[in-house]
């Protein structure tokens, strides 16, 4: 679930750069790719929902991952009505730095679940 | 924000400069600060938050670190707002927010080294902004580079 996250992010991420030098505007493929990752945060949460509920441990604080989950689900919308409001090159760079935060957050929410994200 | 950023606009276009301060280049400093705001906020609350935990460090046993953690939050949430509005007042407050949010890093940074033993718990600010990649301790000059191109 690490491994697909970062994937995802990655990707977004080098869609949004490559868009921001070839797109004076803000690109389709870069605003799929900021929903491609609110909906693998979606399907995480609904994924340690289940894995919460049927009891199994966790290293941290359950409410501090929850924090982060929700956080992480708001930042892709937040980030993309923000970047709409001027539409320029900048609105896909600003677009990238959603899967950058999004990589650490699920990462640290490994390490909160797990006490490792490896 | 729609209807002051479009007064705002109509009044750059006098100005030098063409881009208005909160558009283009702007809205991914912007956005920066957005994202430290949030962080920042979200580790301070974490850490004052008296929640009853194993190993978590209370505000009464490290109220120096605490208070700078909020401190800092407080820098990056006024610094945000103040960036993203484009009124003379808020270039000046956004100046005042960015040049002590570096004075912050800067000194939080080197005290840190100086007097580890006082910051168990970590702040934004700490080692420069170590736990960060940095990015605190760049964020403060890029901030007042763009604020000084884009003057009121």
């Amino acid at each position: 679930m690490f491994l697909l996250g970062t994937v995802i992010c990655a990707l977004s991420t080098l869609i949004c750069w490559t868009m921001t030098a070839v797109r004076a505007h803000p690109a389709d493929s870069a605003i799929i790719s900021l929903a491609a990752i609110e909906l693998y945060l979606i399907v995480y949460g609904i994924y340690a929902g289940i894995r919460q509920v049927m009891g199994a441990p966790i290293t941290g604080e359950s409410w501090e991952f929850w924090g982060y989950i929700i956080t992480a689900l708001m930042l892709p919308v937040g980030v993309f009505v923000w970047a709409m409001v001027d539409k320029t090159r900048w609105s896909n760079l600003v677009m990238s730095f959603v899967g950058l935060v999004v990589f650490v957050m699920v990462y640290r929410m490994e390490e909160i679940w797990w006490g490792t994200a490896l | 924000m729609g209807n002051r950023t479009l007064g705002a606009g109509a009044g750059a276009e006098k100005t030098p400069s063409k881009t208005p301060r909160n558009r283009g280049v702007g809205t991914l400093i912007i956005t920066a600060y957005g994202i430290f705001a949030v962080s920042a906020f979200a580790r301070a609350f974490y850490q004052i938050a008296p929640f009853p935990q194993e190993g978590k460090v209370q505000f009464v046993d490290a109220p120096l670190a605490l208070t700078l953690s909020a401190f800092a939050a407080a820098v990056y949430v006024v610094a945000t707002l103040a960036l993203a509005r484009t009124s003379p007042t808020a270039w000046s407050v956004a100046l005042a927010a960015v040049l002590i949010e570096m004075a912050g890093v800067i000194g939080v940074g080197a005290w840190t080294l100086v007097q580890p033993e006082l910051f168990e718990v970590a702040t934004v600010w700490g080692g420069f902004g170590r736990d960060y990649g940095f990015i605190p301790l760049i964020l403060p000059f890029v901030g007042l580079f763009w604020l000084l191109r884009h003057r009121p």
